[in-house]
């Protein structure tokens, strides 16, 4: 770390600089302490990135050897110049693995007032519609209730190689608007698509020649399909 | 008949960094660290491996952006300055370590090195890189792949084919300019792959890519031969599977070779262990602590840092590569009997910048590969073009949606960190779509602005910045790339939209970002 650098910050770049640490620092704390407070997170965080067991990100940040004081640049010169929403009522969803999808939306400013002002709104919610068809109507459904200040979610998916829809709709008492759709996604398979048994042998010879059960992709007696945590690259 | 094949593949890539408007930079050392530990480097090795008769072939992944900056005259220029720069840190270093028995061999170890890379940047390739690539690329030693334009995560653009056939086409002809043909070979960013991709790249002439083991294994149906062939998808497209084994080798963490405790130490380096007062002429803004490419320890393991020696890290990367060649032989063996007497071919892919740069001792590893292989009976090296040249019928399977990355799907470049970049993103190209059909004719000014607005969407998609606001690295610097790139979108938009250009912005803005200099932005108009 560098104290020098730290040391030409003032007081409120030294606390913007905190905030984006995910510090929670008093107000009117004496310059020496935010310093202090500042140091022991940066090498923390260096802490948690060294012992990430990420090999691929270990292998490619050592392209991108920056210098020590990445965050502090930060708070420096990166003053936020864009806008963080564009005033539109949208609804996208990104599938990301075979359990979760990130979805994002917005709801036009207008839009919110007048629903706002009408009787009996609730607030917003939305609903993730499983294979949904070309009649709009989906085999299943779930419904999310949101927060109207809310503009994104992770969503847990009950199922892996299936499509999905998600839709934002209001709530007006007991009735429900659609407010926008997202595009259809698909969630990739996490197990393979035929049995392992049914590969013959030979095939199966060979898939477990090539790893495929360190990549845990094969349906194991107590097997949890959940790998948002694991630790293993390919 | 040979029985294995292995097919090293190397894929060079770093973003797009050129900041004309100041002196100096920091993150356009990427470039000059990449240049000086690896590129060169290998360049020296594969001359070797000619000089002396090796057969030797692999094939390598060149990202237009990394094209782009290899040929650009400020980069170039830039790159002098800074070898100057290391030379004069060299010579300070060796008076400061002369008479110290284990660092001063170092210093002039290092000293070697940026004079060599001088002499071989400066005389030897007039600074033409890309040149020297093209000599082995046209000789076939070296099977040359393009890349996605800026590296873009493909799968998180998959509702806009626009996006992904610009990403493609700016790649396509990028490589065409550069070395004068139509590449076959497409090397999707992150091995980030989905069903459907096959159908735009086949459209552009591409043949061929690599996928992960994970992506080709779910693939529908399950291939009968493992990751020891590859597959094909219903139009043709040729998709290679990346071996497990291969890559762990070098990859993993723990036990990958470059772990090895004899190895240089990456991490120590005296832009961090010299006063501030010795090294501030050779970081940036004389203040800012860097990497400076010295470094003096080996990883050593437990236990105090032991300085590093040249000699024995070198005879462990002749070990590492004679395991390695073992370990594929063995492989071969024990898949071969299934394969209906096909060879086995092993994938080893790995980004470029790992050996050398990452890796010290890398190119000499590579070296000994080459120079060891004709040693192992059964064993031969091949390039993905060759091999399906020889190989043409492959098991008919669609890989599912996958990556390298940590969890083998799109967690990295989609968590907490780098989440918000998506809302712009998409929202830049929908926007640049809408321009692209209410402006289908352009010419002149506003075609350039068109095509300007084109490069910022393309900018905006790498995935490098949502990668390194992940790692936490040089964090600040993605964050502002994706909001310079967004901003400056806006702008084009919002010029557009009230018939207005400012012809100097613009200007000023094309200097800066010049990169694709023949985009064509009607890439971006609906596709049907």
């Amino acid at each position: 770390m560098n104290i020098e650098r730290l040391n030409g910050l003032s007081i409120d770049a030294l606390y913007a600089l905190s905030d984006k640490m995910g510090l929670d620092l008093p107000v009117g704390l004496e310059r020496v302490f935010i310093l202090e407070a500042l140091i022991e997170a940066f090498e923390e965080d260096s802490e948690d990135r060294k012992s990430a067991s990420d090999a691929a990100v270990h292998i490619e940040e050592k392209k991108y050897s920056g210098s020590e004081l990445d965050e502090i640049d930060a708070s420096i010169d990166a003053a936020p110049c864009i806008e963080r929403r564009y005033n539109e009522t949208v609804v996208h969803v990104i599938a990301r693995d075979p359990e979760w999808a990130f979805v994002f939306w917005d709801v036009r400013d207008d839009e919110l007032e007048m629903l706002r002002l009408g009787d009996g709104f609730s607030g917003l919610f939305l609903r993730v519609i499983k294979e949904p068809s070309y009649d709009g109507k989906g085999t299943a459904s779930f419904d999310v209730v949101v927060e109207v200040d809310d503009d994104h979610w992770y969503l847990q998916l009950p199922e892996e190689d299936r499509s999905y829809r998600v839709d934002l709709y209001a709530r007006n008492g007991s009735r429900s608007r659609l407010l926008a759709h997202s595009p259809v996604i698909r969630t990739p398979r996490g197990l393979l698509a035929d049995s392992f048994a049914d590969l013959g042998s030979g095939a199966a010879e060979l898939a477990a020649l090539s790893g495929i059960v360190s990549l845990e992709i094969t349906q194991m007696p107590n097997h949890h399909p959940s790998r948002i945590l694991g630790g293993f690259d390919e | 008949m040979d029985s294995g094949y292995v097919a090293l593949v190397l894929n060079a890539h770093l973003p797009f960094v050129r900041q004309p408007d100041y002196p100096r930079f920091l993150e356009e050392r990427w470039l000059f660290e990449s240049l000086s530990e690896t590129y060169l480097p290998l360049l020296r090795v594969f001359a070797r491996l000619e000089a002396d008769k090796v057969p030797w072939k692999l094939s390598l992944a060149l990202s237009p952006t990394l094209e782009a900056m290899l040929g650009d005259p400020l980069l170039r220029s830039r790159y002098i300055v800074w070898l100057s720069m290391q030379l004069e840190l060299a010579e300070r270093e060796s008076s400061r370590c002369s008479g110290d028995p284990a660092f001063e061999p170092l210093a002039a170890m290092y000293a070697e090195l940026y004079r060599q890379n001088h002499d071989d940047f400066s005389i030897l390739y007039g600074g033409n890189i890309l040149g020297a690539i093209d000599f082995y690329y046209k000789k076939g030693r070296i099977d040359l792949l393009t890349s996605g334009a800026t590296n873009a995560f493909m799968p998180m653009y998959r509702s806009y084919p626009e996006a992904i056939a610009a990403q493609v086409e700016a790649s396509v002809v990028s490589f065409r300019t550069a070395f004068g043909r139509s590449p076959s070979g497409f090397w999707v960013p992150q091995l980030g792959w989905y069903p459907g991709l096959e159908e735009t790249l086949a459209a552009y002439g591409l043949q061929y890519s690599v996928v992960s083991t994970r992506g080709a294994m779910l693939g529908d149906p399950t291939p009968r031969h493992g990751s020891y062939a590859p597959v094909a998808c219903p139009n043709g497209f040729t998709n290679f599977i990346r071996d497990v084994a291969a890559t762990d080798a070098v990859w993993s963490d723990t036990t990958g070779y470059p772990s090895d405790p004899v190895y240089r130490d990456f991490y120590r380096d005296i832009g961090f262990d010299l006063p501030l007062d010795y090294i501030a002429p050779y970081i940036e803004q004389n203040q800012i602590r860097t990497f400076t490419g010295f470094k003096y320890w080996a990883i050593t393991g437990s236990g105090d840092k032991v300085p590093y020696s040249p000699r024995p890290a070198s005879a462990k990367a002749d070990e590492h590569a004679d395991r390695f060649l073992r370990d594929r032989q063995a492989q071969a063996s024990a898949a071969s009997p299934y394969l209906d007497g096909r060879p086995v071919l092993m994938v080893a892919t790995y980004d470029a910048e790992l050996f050398g740069h990452g890796w010290f001792e890398g190119p000499q590893w590579i070296e000994a590969l080459f120079r060891k292989a004709s040693r192992f009976e059964g064993l031969k090296f091949i390039t993905l073009s060759e091999y399906r040249r020889v190989y043409p019928d492959n098991f008919e399977s669609v890989p599912e949606y996958s990556s390298w990355g940590d969890g083998g799907y799109g967690g990295v470049w989609l968590e907490k960190s780098n989440d918000w970049v998506y809302r712009h993103v998409f929202k830049m190209i929908e926007r640049m779509v809408e321009l692209a059909e209410r402006f289908p004719d352009e010419s002149g000014l506003r075609e350039r602005v068109l095509n300007q607005a084109a490069r910022e969407v393309l900018l905006a998609q790498a995935s490098d910045w949502p990668f390194l606001l992940r790692a936490g690295k040089s964090g600040s610097f993605a964050r502002k790339q994706i909001e310079d790139a967004v901003t400056n979108f806006n702008r084009i938009y919002e010029m557009l939209c009230a018939n207005t250009v400012g012809t100097e912005w613009l200007t000023r803005l094309e200097k800066r970002n010049n990169i694709f200099p023949t985009i064509n932005y009607r890439v971006f108009r609906h596709k049907r």
